[in-house]
């Protein structure tokens, strides 16, 4: 009986993802969404606990439908969706335990950003609302500004002021809607570090974002979402691995092409090789050693490169990967 | 304790009426009454103030310019949330539904009968000179405040079942309360006008301003509380039902 239920398991169409052990706090069970005629989510489930979890997909994957769900924002049209063992739709008490930093980048623009973190404190009727949100704006490190109107705040401001009130008060678990949008460098840093530091304190964080490199850097296990359906769960690094295994198309434009692809003939894992005009285009099984080979080759020859570019490095080919695998 | 400790979406709500425009454009309409009894001063320098006042309530303020101003912030205190989606950031906080419904209703209620109480005791005070009774300038008030509150609870409603809001208050006001309701006598008898009409006759108590199948006090005040009542229950529960995309 037990290996019919993990045959029909195993036969079932939509990729689950369960984290091998430890607790679960966001259950995800064979939901579907659709607006009419168009399916946004079809027939996903997971379930992740404590630490950070990326959600990857391309613009109009359904991250966002799945994040609005997980929030009680909207209601799947089938399947559930429970949140620290209770049903997230019309439970307000459960936003006790729950942040969300929404997708939009609008603020009220009347308020100063100390004063929309506090309405978030005094809203989860904390103790100390004042405390609370000098706490949660220190943590975003934005309290220089904090008394300026959010109306004046450029956008990585905005999503600072957003996170600040969404962890005010200290939630267990934290969702976030493509938080690093709009951010600069340094502000994604300071937001990564901190998205990491909730993981690490044992806080459950799901992190959308479209940007592959992005999440690698802020969660180490991630669901990729392609088309409204779980393509691959799991581990970072073993999906990307995965991605490896295809063979990658990299162009070089150099100021010698020919003598640089007669050069690089000799990598090991390449498999093909072509000089169109003053580019290089090259197939190979290992895009990291080519990398790490062309500027090398081209010094030794004293050829100047112009341009590297991954000519199938964006977000869709590497779906297209997982998904064929 | 401060209003936003007690009070939160209520301040909030105040805060956001504060720094749109529509604020502005309801004490326009809340000033009009001004204008109308300037006119009548200097036009009547002998009419009577009281019939001047009262057909004013009756036929113009009650059927068309109350509900035209309470239809700016009623729509606005929730619609515009929904528009650009800031609704998120109370929805998503251990607040009860009716909590946020009732501030949201007692905000856009308070300004609104505060700019008309402004604007009717100026309207009272010019066209009797200052020296009109005060029964008048009470049932002013009653009415307004009357009118007021069930207009702003069933826009409220409106603003959570439909995208135009706006629009679709303004086809009723000009159809159902100005033209239909004037008209036909069964629809007046539906009609929140006719409600806030029997609060007026019947605090100004005065046997020259007559309105046709009046309600008692008791009763008018029955039925514009129980409207209000539903219009808020409608309200919290389509709230509570309703995905924010």
């Amino acid at each position: 009986m037990v290996e019919v239920q993990q045959q029909a398991e195993e036969q079932r169409p939509a990729a689950g993802y369960v984290p091998p052990d430890g607790p679960r706090t966001i259950e995800v069970t064979e939901v579907s969404k659709w607006y009419g005629d168009v399916v946004a989510v079809s027939n996903v489930s997971f379930a992740i606990g404590p630490g950070v979890t990326g959600l990857l997909g391309p613009n109009g994957a359904g991250k966002s439908t799945i994040l609005k769900m997980l929030a009680g924002l909207l209601a799947p049209s089938m399947g559930t969706v429970r949140v620290l063992g209770e049903p997230v739709r019309a439970n307000p008490r459960l936003y006790r335990r729950i942040g969300l930093v929404p997708e939009q980048e609008v603020v009220y623009p009347f308020l100063t950003g100390r004063e929309f973190v506090r309405l978030n404190a005094i809203l989860q009727r904390l103790p100390d609302p004042d405390a609370a949100t000098a706490e949660a704006i220190a943590r975003v490190e934005m309290t220089a500004a904090a008394d300026r109107p959010v109306g004046g705040y450029s956008k990585g401001m905005r999503q600072r002021i957003k996170v600040a009130a969404a962890l005010v008060h200290q939630p267990d678990v934290l969702i976030l809607d493509e938080p690093l949008t709009g951010t600069d460098p340094l502000q994604r840093l300071q937001l990564i570090k901190l998205i990491r530091a909730l993981g690490a304190e044992g806080r459950t964080v799901i992190v959308s974002s479209h940007i592959l490199h992005e999440v690698e850097r802020l969660a180490d296990q991630i669901l990729v979402l392609v088309n409204g359906k779980l393509a691959a769960a799991g581990d970072y690094r073993a999906i990307r691995d995965k991605i490896d295994e295809h063979a990658r198309r990299v162009r070089v434009r150099a100021d010698d092409p020919r003598t640089l692809a007669a050069a690089l003939i000799r990598l090991p894992a390449l498999e093909s090789v072509r000089v169109d005009g003053d580019a290089v285009l090259i197939e190979t099984g290992d895009v990291r050693d080519l990398y790490r080979a062309v500027p090398k080759v081209a010094r030794e020859l004293g050829i100047r490169l112009y341009e590297v570019a991954a000519l199938d490095d964006s977000l869709a080919s590497v779906f297209a990967y997982v998904t064929a695998r | 304790m401060s209003i936003t400790h007690r009070a939160p979406i209520l301040w909030l709500t105040l805060r956001q009426f504060r720094a749109g425009r529509a604020i502005l454009l309801v004490a326009l309409f809340a000033a009009t009454p001004v204008l109308f009894a300037a006119i009548f001063r200097w036009s009547s320098a002998t009419g009577d103030a009281t019939e001047f006042l009262s057909n004013f309530f009756l036929e113009i303020l009650a059927p068309t310019i109350l509900p035209l101003a309470t239809l700016i912030l009623a729509t606005n205190a929730l619609g515009n949330e929904i528009a650009d989606r800031t609704l998120v950031y109370i929805v998503l906080k251990p607040v009860a539904r009716g909590r946020l419904i009732v501030e949201k209703f007692i905000a856009s209620t308070l300004v609104t009968v505060l700019a008309f109480t402004f604007g009717l005791v100026a309207t009272w005070a010019v066209a009797t000179g200052g020296s009109g009774s005060g029964r008048l300038l009470g049932a002013l008030l009653a009415g307004t405040l009357a009118g007021v509150a069930a207009y702003g609870a069933l826009f409220l409603l409106i603003s959570l079942l439909v995208p135009r809001a706006l629009l679709v208050g303004i086809i009723y006001v000009l159809i159902w309360e100005s033209a239909l309701a004037r008209f036909i006598p069964g629809i007046k008898m539906l009609s929140v006008r006719h409600f806030a009409q029997s609060v007026f006759v019947r605090i100004l108590d005065n046997p020259a301003i007559r309105l046709d199948r009046a309600l008692q006090l008791s009763s008018a005040t029955i039925v514009l509380v129980v409207l209000v009542v539903a219009a808020l229950a409608l309200a919290t529960l389509r709230l509570r039902q309703m995905n924010l995309p």
